[in-house]
């Protein structure tokens, strides 16, 4: 073939090897092979697959440190909840064997009577402003003292509340009982009632969510009034009805050392992997009312220590020990919660290495590999110039005089 | 017998045959690198012989016509490879705009839709959190804001591409009316002795340039070139050239008519406006429809989660995303999901974390988390669908590159083989500078000594006299 002029083709080779060397160069420099999705869209497109995996694994390493705080500080709170009933069963079991003097029985009594002190405010822990055995209503402490009458800051002797005033569409009146440990819930419908509040009331003492003795009615106030007839029972009331104001609870009917669990039996769960999503909630009616009425026995033995009864002291710490055991029993799927945490936090360390070793796998090139190609690269465009400098310049009128 | 007076005369046409080689041969080497320049060689012919008695003498050389080395066949190879050149690259140039907005970075698509997940996991360790819940938001809104960076890049890149189409049309219609002028002119030349070869270099140098626009089919004929598109539409005939027009269609895209007003957009494939039309009627609307339906299925679906869990304040949640002018909870149109979609919540308070109505409650999260593993309606995982439109981007910017690469290469070697036919070697110009030197030389030394024949033969007759 007849060559006139080869600089097209010198031009040519030289911005190959120049394009060469360029990417050569940035991949030494980035350590990536693939540095868009156009040098290769299957591997880039599988990195992206990838990244939003890492991004999971990173999630679930982040929850998991969220989470194993509040577990442990539920663990630790329960704990403290276990070492005051086997003080408990302890003080029980002294005040129990007939030797105790009035004064005796009485310091016993107060002591447990600090022992139950104790169990209410660990049954309150918060963490980081979550109280975290209230079910999910965890924005306010879930055990609180209980009275035996409530009345409504709505209503008086000149304008009382009438069982046919009507209630607000929506609004929620509660009703927890320290005996039952239960919640009975009412939410008002269109055309509801002070009556239909009073019937459903009772209507849940039927059912067994609260106590027998719990009663409803309008009182010689003109107030509604929610209240337990059984001195040693107690209640809390709440509601944010309009036309019954507020709930409190009425002067002199706290009911010493009665607990109402306020919150619910709901819990929540926070996902850790794939396919693990772990509980990070006990709720305080299943740790302390459920099995066992943990207050109640606790109660129920000051009373029997108080009245100086040694054969309820007796039927009392027998109780607490049941109470006891079911505590204890609680804690269980808690540490194996614990423990469960701990090694998914290994496995996610492993699988961010994995998924790291695979990213690299699609998109990066060696070090060595990376230097190698430069190199080459190098020499090529080295050779390719040194060609064009040598071939280009010659031509027959150099050499004609 | 030959007389002195023929022999001068023959050398005197010798010196006008060197002389009008060397003339082509400095031609040649004054265009040596001029683009589009056909070599040109002199055709030398023997003057008939004359006759004299039984002798018969050469008549000498005359210059019959300069000649262009042409390759017609390698030059319409050319003129196609050239007009899938500007095809590949009219593509490339596009796709290498939008790809960096498929690029991983911070802000990507992919990279928000994870954040907004991980947001999302994260809220559910404490779903009564202020801080939490306002980087779901964030999250939220940061989503939107790439979908809508995406969407304006692509819809940007077509009102750029249809400028181009008029641009592309209005050159086409220059070019075939120069064309068409060269025409009569080449035709006035041909069977002279002049050489049309310029005329005939201008003319292809106009249908190259014609053919980096659109795809041409070039004919010869006894009134000069044809031309016509690809599909057939008339261009050029003979001294008449066919102007194109350009009309708005109803989606605002530009169409190009030929002369009688029939719309030939779609038989428009090669070349940059074929590049052109097909980025801009073809590729990037697929990969619109792919990225608006991901969009809009993506957000009804968080709507959709949204609406079964309540609040912080205990209200059922109400629309995540919005598509304006769409008012939620109606369904939005696919067609502008992705740059219309924006965050419709407000407060933090808003996100209906809650599946028992306690602001404690994360219970309804689960909901919006099996979104990342659920199958969306066009059929995949939205990950799945991100990462399928990012395969799509870099798969149309890989071939258009390689198609670029590849004509490039092509065209290098049909150039090779032109440039051997009609190129101009400094070599062998040179070469054939001393050839026709040498011959100017010899017949002028023929001049010479016929000269001294007739000084001695005019003083043959003075001495005799004497």
């Amino acid at each position: 073939m007849r060559i006139t002029n080869m600089l097209p083709d010198v031009q040519y080779q030289i911005q190959q090897s120049q394009q060469a060397l360029a990417t050569a160069t940035q991949q030494l420099s980035t350590g990536l092979r693939v540095n868009q999705p156009s040098d290769d869209p299957s591997a880039y497109s599988n990195m992206v697959i990838s990244l939003g995996i890492s991004a999971n694994v990173d999630t679930y390493t982040s929850n998991i440190s969220s989470v194993l705080p509040q577990m442990q500080t539920a663990d630790s709170a329960i704990s403290s909840m276990v070492t005051s009933l086997n003080t408990a069963i302890t003080l029980g079991t002294q005040g129990a064997n007939g030797t105790n003097s009035t004064a005796n029985t009485q310091a016993l009594a107060s002591q447990v009577e600090g022992l139950l002190t104790n169990v209410v405010a660990q049954g309150n822990t918060s963490f980081q402003g979550v109280f975290i055995f209230g079910g999910t209503e965890s924005t306010t402490p879930p055990f609180v003292p209980a009275s035996t009458t409530y009345n409504s800051s709505n209503g008086t002797v000149a304008l009382p509340l009438a069982s046919t005033s009507g209630l607000t569409n929506g609004s929620v009146t509660t009703v927890s009982d320290a005996t039952t440990g239960d919640t009975f819930t009412f939410k008002a419908t269109a055309g509801d009632t002070v009556a239909s509040l009073i019937t459903a009331i009772s209507n849940a003492v039927s059912a067994g969510t609260l106590s027998s003795g719990v009663t409803a009615g309008i009182n010689a106030n003109g107030q509604l009034s929610i209240g337990t007839n059984n001195p040693a029972d107690g209640i809390v009331v709440s509601t944010n009805d309009a036309t019954l104001g507020s709930m409190s609870a009425a002067p002199g009917t706290a009911v010493p050392n009665a607990y109402a669990y306020v919150g619910n039996g709901n819990s929540n769960s926070v996902q850790v992997g794939e396919s693990m999503s772990v509980p990070t909630n006990l709720p305080g009616n299943q740790l302390l009312f459920s099995g066992a009425n943990v207050i109640g026995s606790l109660n129920q033995l000051i009373t029997a220590l108080q009245s100086g009864n040694t054969s309820q002291v007796g039927t009392a710490t027998t109780a607490i020990s049941a109470a006891l055991n079911y505590v204890s029993q609680q804690r269980v799927p808690l540490d194996n919660t614990i423990s469960q945490l701990n090694a998914q936090d290994s496995t996610l360390s492993q699988e961010t290495l994995n998924l790291t070793t695979q990213q690299t796998a699609l998109v990066g090139i060696s070090t060595a590999d990376a230097a190698t190609n430069l190199s080459q690269a190098t020499l090529e465009n080295g050779a390719v110039l040194g060609a064009a400098a040598k071939a280009l310049p010659e031509t027959l009128l150099q050499y004609l005089q | 017998m030959g007389s002195l007076s023929s022999s001068l005369s023959i050398a005197v046409q010798a010196l006008n045959a060197a002389s009008g080689a060397l003339q082509a041969t400095n031609n040649n080497i004054a265009n040596a690198n001029t683009p589009g320049y056909t070599r040109e060689v002199p055709i030398l012919q023997e003057v008939a012989p004359t006759t004299d008695g039984n002798l018969s003498v050469g008549g000498g050389v005359a210059i019959e016509a300069y000649q262009s080395v042409r390759d017609e066949l390698v030059q319409t190879q050319i003129q196609n490879e050239t007009s899938a050149q500007s095809g590949a690259n009219a593509q490339l140039t596009s796709m290498q705009q939008i790809q960096p907005t498929f690029t991983t970075s911070t802000q990507d698509i992919g990279t928000d839709i994870s954040a907004l997940f991980s947001s999302i996991s994260s809220l559910s360790t404490n779903p009564s959190s202020p801080s939490s819940r306002q980087a779901v938001l964030t999250a939220g809104q940061n989503l939107a804001t790439a979908f809508n960076t995406a969407s304006n890049t692509l819809t940007s890149q077509q009102v750029g591409l249809n400028t181009q189409v008029t641009s592309d049309v209005s050159q086409i219609n220059q070019l075939t009316q120069q064309i068409a002028a060269l025409n009569p002119q080449i035709a006035a030349l041909k069977g002279t002795e002049s050489n049309g070869g310029t005329l005939e270099d201008q003319q292809n140098q106009l249908i190259l340039q014609l053919s980096a626009i659109t795809n041409v089919s070039v004919t010869q004929g006894k009134d000069g070139v044809t031309l016509s598109t690809g599909s057939g539409t008339p261009l050029v005939m003979g001294t008449q050239s066919f102007t194109l027009q350009t009309t708005t269609a109803s989606n605002g895209m530009t169409d190009v008519l030929d002369q009688n007003g029939t719309d030939i957009t779609k038989t428009i494939t090669s070349g940059d406006l074929g590049g052109t039309i097909q980025t801009r009627d073809t590729t990037i609307p697929t990969l619109l429809t792919q990225l608006d339906t991901l969009a809009n299925q993506f957000g009804a679906a968080f709507n959709t989660a949204q609406s079964t869990g309540t609040d912080l304040n205990g209200a059922t949640g109400t629309a995540f995303f919005k598509f304006p002018p769409t008012v939620p909870p109606a369904a939005a149109p696919v067609a502008g999901s992705a740059g219309s979609i924006t965050l419709a919540l407000t407060s933090p308070s808003q996100i209906a974390a809650s599946s028992d109505g306690t602001a404690g409650s994360n219970g309804n999260l689960v909901n919006f988390s099996a979104l990342q593993t659920a199958t969306l309606p066009a059929g995949q995982t939205p990950g799945d669908a991100y990462a399928n439109l990012v395969y799509q981007v870099g798969s149309l910017t890989s071939n258009a590159n390689s198609e670029s690469t590849a004509t490039t290469a092509s065209l290098l070697q049909l150039n090779d083989q032109l440039n051997s036919v009609s190129g101009v070697s400094i070599d062998q110009e040179s070469a054939n500078l001393i050839m026709y030197q040498t011959a100017y030389e010899a017949a002028a030394r023929v001049v010479t000594t016929i000269q001294s024949m007739f000084t001695v033969t005019m003083a043959m007759g003075t001495a005799a006299a004497d």
